[in-house]
Parts: C-alpha cells; sequence; structure tokens
C-alpha cells in the first residue's frame, strides 16, 4: 500500500505557509536575527530564528499558539478517524520555565502526554493519537512511521504534526554545548560554526493511495521509502565514519525500490555546525559515489527547528519537485571543500520527477532518510 | 512472519530479575538503582553508568536484564541491528527541573551541558543505544495512557519490515522499568508469542500485575 501526503501546511519564520518559506529561500533571505524574546546577553549567541506575533509565557505555550495558527483558516479538513502522531523534542517547555521562574503551577503541565491531548482536541482527530520523539529527527521519524502504518494497513489516515519552539531553556542548552554560531548559520560553508535555533510547525495528513484515490484527494508526493538507524558512538556528536547516515540512507532506497543513480536531489539536515555537515557530506559521497547530486539546507533561512526540521524540509522538497529547482543553501558564502558542486548558493535546476532524498540526524546518534517520490 | 517475545528484564523498587531465566534478586540494605553496575547486570564494564540521569540508569538496567534473559551477549567493538521504543510516564520531566532550576540558580547565565543532554525524552535510549551497540531505530513513543501494547504494535512492524532485525520495547513508570526484546524467529527458545504478551500488556498498565501474569503464562507452559 502507498503512502501519499494529500496535505500539508506549516509555519516557520519566514512566514506561514509553504509560500512564504519557499519564497523567502528562493530569495535568498534569511529570518534568524538579534532576539529579544529573552536575554541572551550570557549566551554564545544571539542569533535565532522566531515567528513574530507569538507571545512568550502568556497563558498559551508557543507551540500550541503556533498549531493553532498553523490549522487556523488553512481550511483543511481533517478526517476525524485519522490517527495522531505528534512529533516534538520539548513540546510546551515554556510551561515549566514559567512555573520555576515564578515558583507557581505545576511542572507536569509541560508534559507531552498533555500537549497531546490539546493536539487531538484542536485537530479533532479521534483515531488514537501518539507522541513520537527522536531528537531532532522527531518528525522525519514520525513520517517514517506513518508511511509504516500505511504501507502495513494498520491505518490508512496518518496526521502528523510537528513543533517546537525557541525558549530560554533549549537556548541556553545549545549554547552550553558551544553549539551556536555567532551569526545566523552557514550550513556547507568553510567557515561555518555552528546552528541558529530555529522554531516551527508543520503537518502533513497521510493517506492510503486507495482511500486519497477514493476520496478524490489531490496527491501531493509519495513517501516512497524509509529508513532510521542509530550511530550507537556519542551522545551529542555524529559518528566521524558517518556509517549510522549511510546506513539509514541505503535502508530508505532499499524500502523505496530504487537506486542511489536515482535520487535526484538532497534535502540535507545541514545544521551549520562543523561536525553535522561534514559527517553529511561523508555520507553522501560514500552513498552516492561522488556522483554530485544537488544538495541543499534550508536551516540557514529559518534556524533549527528541532523536532519540527524533518516535517518542514519534507514539505519544501516536495514543493522543489513541483518546481523543478532546488533552492539555495542560504548564507552559504564559499562551500567547503567537501560540499564544492554539490551545495549553491543559488537555486539550482532538476530534472522533472526528480526523486528527493530527505535526510536528518540527531542527538544519541539517531539519522533518518526518506525517500519522496 | 510470527513475531516472538525472547526475554523480558524488570526493575522494581525492591529488585530487579528477569522472566525468562526466572532471575529475582532483592536488594539488600543499601542497595538499589544506583548500585546496579555493581551488581552483575553488565557484562560488560559500564564506566559513565554514574553520569547518567535516572531514567538513563533505569532503561540501560533493564535493557541489560532483557538482554540477558533473550541469551544474547553483546560488546561494544560488535554493534547489533536491534532498535529500541521506550515510554515513560514522565518522559524527561525530571532532568528538565533538574537542567532549568540548575540554570536559574546560577543566575540565568551559566548552564551544565551534562545535565542538558538529558533534557530529550530519546535520551535514555541513545545512552542505552551505545552501551550496547543497538544500530537500529530508536525512539520514545507515548500515548495519552502509556500504552506498551502500542509501542508493541510499531516495534513489530518495523520487525517485520526488516527495518531492524530485534527490537527492544519497554516503559518506565516512576522508580519500575520493563523491556521486552522482540523477533521475528519461532523456536522453543522464545518466552511466548507477541499475542500472548500483548494480552497481558494490553490488560494492565502496572508493571507488577504484568509481571505476574508472566509467571502464571510460564506455568501454563510447562516454562517454571
Amino acid at each position: 500500500m502507498k503512502a501519499v501526503v494529500v496535505e500539508s501546511n506549516i509555519l516557520t519564520p519566514l512566514g506561514p505557509g509553504i509560500d512564504a518559506c519557499w519564497d523567502g529561500l528562493l530569495a535568498n533571505r534569511t529570518s534568524i536575527s538579534r532576539m529579544s524574546r529573552f536575554n541572551t546577553k550570557a549566551f554564545f549567541s544571539d542569533c535565532g530564528g522566531t515567528i513574530s506575533g507569538l507571545k512568550y509565557h502568556g497563558e498559551i505555550s508557543l507551540v500550541m499558539q503556533m498549531i493553532s495558527m498553523l490549522f487556523d483558516g488553512s481550511g483543511t479538513k481533517i478526517p476525524g478517524d485519522a490517527k495522531l502522531l505528534l512529533a516534538t523534542t520539548k513540546g510546551e517547555i515554556d510551561l515549566l520555565e514559567q512555573s520555576i521562574i515564578t515558583g507557581t503551577g505545576d511542572v507536569a503541565e509541560s508534559s507531552l502526554n498533555n500537549l497531546l491531548r490539546k493536539v487531538i482536541d484542536l485537530t479533532g482527530t479521534k483515531g488514537g493519537g501518539m507522541v513520537v520523539s527522536a531528537a531532532c529527527t522527531s518528525s522525519s521519524a514520525a513520517a517514517a512511521r506513518a508511511a509504516a502504518m500505511i504501507r502495513s494497513g494498520h491505518a490508512d489516515c496518518v496526521l502528523v504534526v510537528a513543533c517546537d519552539s525557541v525558549t530560554e531553556f533549549v537556548f541556553s542548552g545549545f549554547s552550553s554545548l558551544m553549539a551556536l554560531d555567532k551569526i545566523p548559520a552557514r550550513p556547507f560553508d568553510k567557515n561555518r560554526s555552528g546552528l541558529s535555533v530555529g522554531e516551527a510547525a508543520a503537518y502533513m495528513l497521510v493517506m492510503s493511495e486507495e482511500r486519497a484515490v477514493r476520496e478524490q484527494r489531490t496527491i501531493i508526493g509519495v513517501i516512497a521509502g524509509w529508513g532510521m538507524s542509530n550511530d550507537a558512538n556519542h551522545m551529542t556528536g555524529p559518528s566521524r565514519e558517518s556509517e549510522g547516515l549511510v546506513r539509514a540512507i541505503n535502508a530508505a532506497l532499499v524500502s523505496a525500490g530504487i537506486t542511489a543513480h536515482q535520487v535526484g536531489f538532497i534535502s540535507a539536515h545541514g545544521t551549520g555546525t562543523p561536525y553535522n555537515d561534514a559527517m553529511e557530506m561523508r555520507a553522501f559521497r560514500t552513498a552516492f559515489k561522488d556522483r554530485k547530486v544537488p544538495v541543499y539546507s534550508i536551516k540557514g533561512g529559518i534556524g533549527h527547528t528541532m523536532g519540527a526540521a524533518g516535517l518542514v524540509e519534507m514539505a519544501i522538497a516536495q514543493r522543489a519537485q513541483r518546481e523543478n529547482i532546488v533552492p539555495p543553501t542560504v548564507n552559504l558564502k564559499e562551500a567547503d571543500d567537501d560540499a564544492i558542486e554539490w551545495v549553491a548558493d543559488r537555486h539550482q535546476a532538476i530534472g522533472p520527477n526528480s526523486i528527493a532524498l530527505v535526510t536528518n540526524a540527531g542527538f544519541s546518534g539517531v539519522n533518518t532518510a526518506l525517500v519522496l517520490v | 512472519m510470527t513475531i516472538s517475545v525472547r526475554g523480558i528484564g524488570w526493575l522494581t523498587k525492591a529488585g530487579y530479575g528477569s522472566v525468562r531465566l526466572g532471575l529475582h534478586h532483592q536488594y539488600a540494605q543499601g542497595e538499589g538503582i544506583h548500585s546496579l553496575a555493581k551488581l552483575g547486570i553488565f557484562s560488560q564494564p559500564f564506566k559513565n553508568f554514574g553520569r547518567l540521569d535516572g531514567m538513563s540508569r533505569m532503561t540501560v538496567s533493564a535493557v541489560a536484564l532483557a538482554l540477558q534473559d533473550a541469551g544474547m551477549e553483546y560488546s561494544p567493538a560488535s554493534k547489533q541491528d536491534i532498535g529500541i521504543i521506550g515510554t515513560s510516564c514522565e518522559g524527561s520531566l525530571k532532568s528538565d527541573v533538574d537542567y532549568f532550576r540548575d540554570f536559574i540558580e546560577n543566575g540565568r547565565t551559566l548552564s551544565r551541558a551534562n545535565l542538558f543532554i538529558y533534557t530529550l525524552p530519546s535520551s535514555a535510549l541513545g545512552e542505552a543505544a551505545i552501551h550496547f551497540g543497538l544500530i537500529g531505530p530508536l525512539l520514545y513513543a507515548t500515548g495519552v495512557d502509556d500504552s506498551l501494547a502500542e509501542l508493541l504494535d510499531m516495534a513489530t512492524e518495523i520487525v517485520v519490515a526488516r527495518e531492524a532485525g530485534r527490537m527492544l520495547v519497554g516503559k518506565i513508570v516512576e522508580e519500575e522499568a520493563l523491556y521486552f526484546v522482540i523477533d521475528g524467529k519461532q523456536d522453543e527458545c522464545a518466552l511466548c508469542s507477541l499475542i500472548e504478551a500483548w494480552t497481558i500488556v494490553e490488560s494492565t498498565q502496572d508493571i507488577s500485575d504484568i509481571l505476574r501474569q508472566f509467571s502464571i503464562l510460564k506455568v501454563k507452559k510447562g516454562m517454571a
């Protein structure tokens, strides 16, 4: 049973909707700027990608504000029988911050189960729900599990929702790991020196092809294959050999029934940290045997949106398939040696019906690869 | 493909053990989760055990007991085609509080990376993957009611689709932990079928009750 995407939407620091993000990326525009949400004086950087109009430490958490904006006015009708997979790393962590800072409230309000209940209520899904969390691969892992449920016949309609927000909690943590670039992140650049934290919400409605056809849905694309792996190597750093991501890529190709030669472009995780980007390029060179495939990262444009990154990147990759171009890697000035002729500072043309490979990696050594047709 | 449960490891406030081998160790005075690394659970030295957060200590200990129960050896040198899915009612809440409280107490200037790394719900699974060399899919998943049955379904899909040869599936509730090893082989070494395990975990959320039901199942099968 084929798993097809019939609806998707994203909310990113470049604005609401896929169009806003796509247009911003194509214009080589970054939304990463000096932040005013909290005091950044003590941190390694003051740059982040935040969504305008959100109220920090108000009555409603940042991610619930984002998810409400995502579904408000989208005109989307989510089938009541859809199963919900909610992908996030820190969910409503700002509620915990408030509770600890003010000494009031209950820190358990920030639990992922609570957030799941709220998103079930908001989306009206009655097919059961589950939180999926796998560090910065959370939403690509959730999309993989959604496709697996459909392929196995265990479900025929799965709503994947992803969210994560920029909070003092996560910002201070990345700062303590010295993972932040002082200026907006520069994925695959020779002088890159870290990531920029970003925030986003996204959803994707995945159906069996049979149901999508029966309901006369517009099919945006197919989640044709997926691979998930672990480096089993280090909690915060990727493997220097890249064997984990290579394994995920190869598994995704086998799952999709295609060869590496058929992949038309790669939406990379491309965080901008020296280690991640080098690990990814090594993996691509191994998997594609130096056949240079157009590679890009959108994180110079919107920052690293953590648990939401995979779903946002899938939506942009599907847009690239429709437009027959891939966006530039925003903030790229001089490609690192191993990325020359793979990444570009301007958009690159791709052939019609190009197959996309979307890769993500994260803490605990997790890797995902998705093949989109 | 028939899915089998090959071993189950468990921890409670009072002790630890495993189901197939019938291991049951009651803590002596002064023993507890903090001392598990010294009690012979791990067949390979666990040098960072003392630095792990509580969730990670419980996870890696329950996983060690489950692998031992399944008759599976490991070594850091040889990685294994095994994935892991875990759940807990709290996620990383305790580590979240520890990290952020420490940050606030330090005047919102200094934060500790060694506390931050445990603020992901999947961090404990990552520690298990590193120590046991698990290279298959890794994810934390939780439903509204922390059902282990849903996790078994997800792990089964992964094994059936050959995304991993074996899966570890488990949950942690406060100071109790339970981990299963499942795979697609059917032989006399299996503890029970997936259906039998699924029926038990679907009937109750209580770990002690789950263990009691597995003891009854073993008697019924003549394995006790």
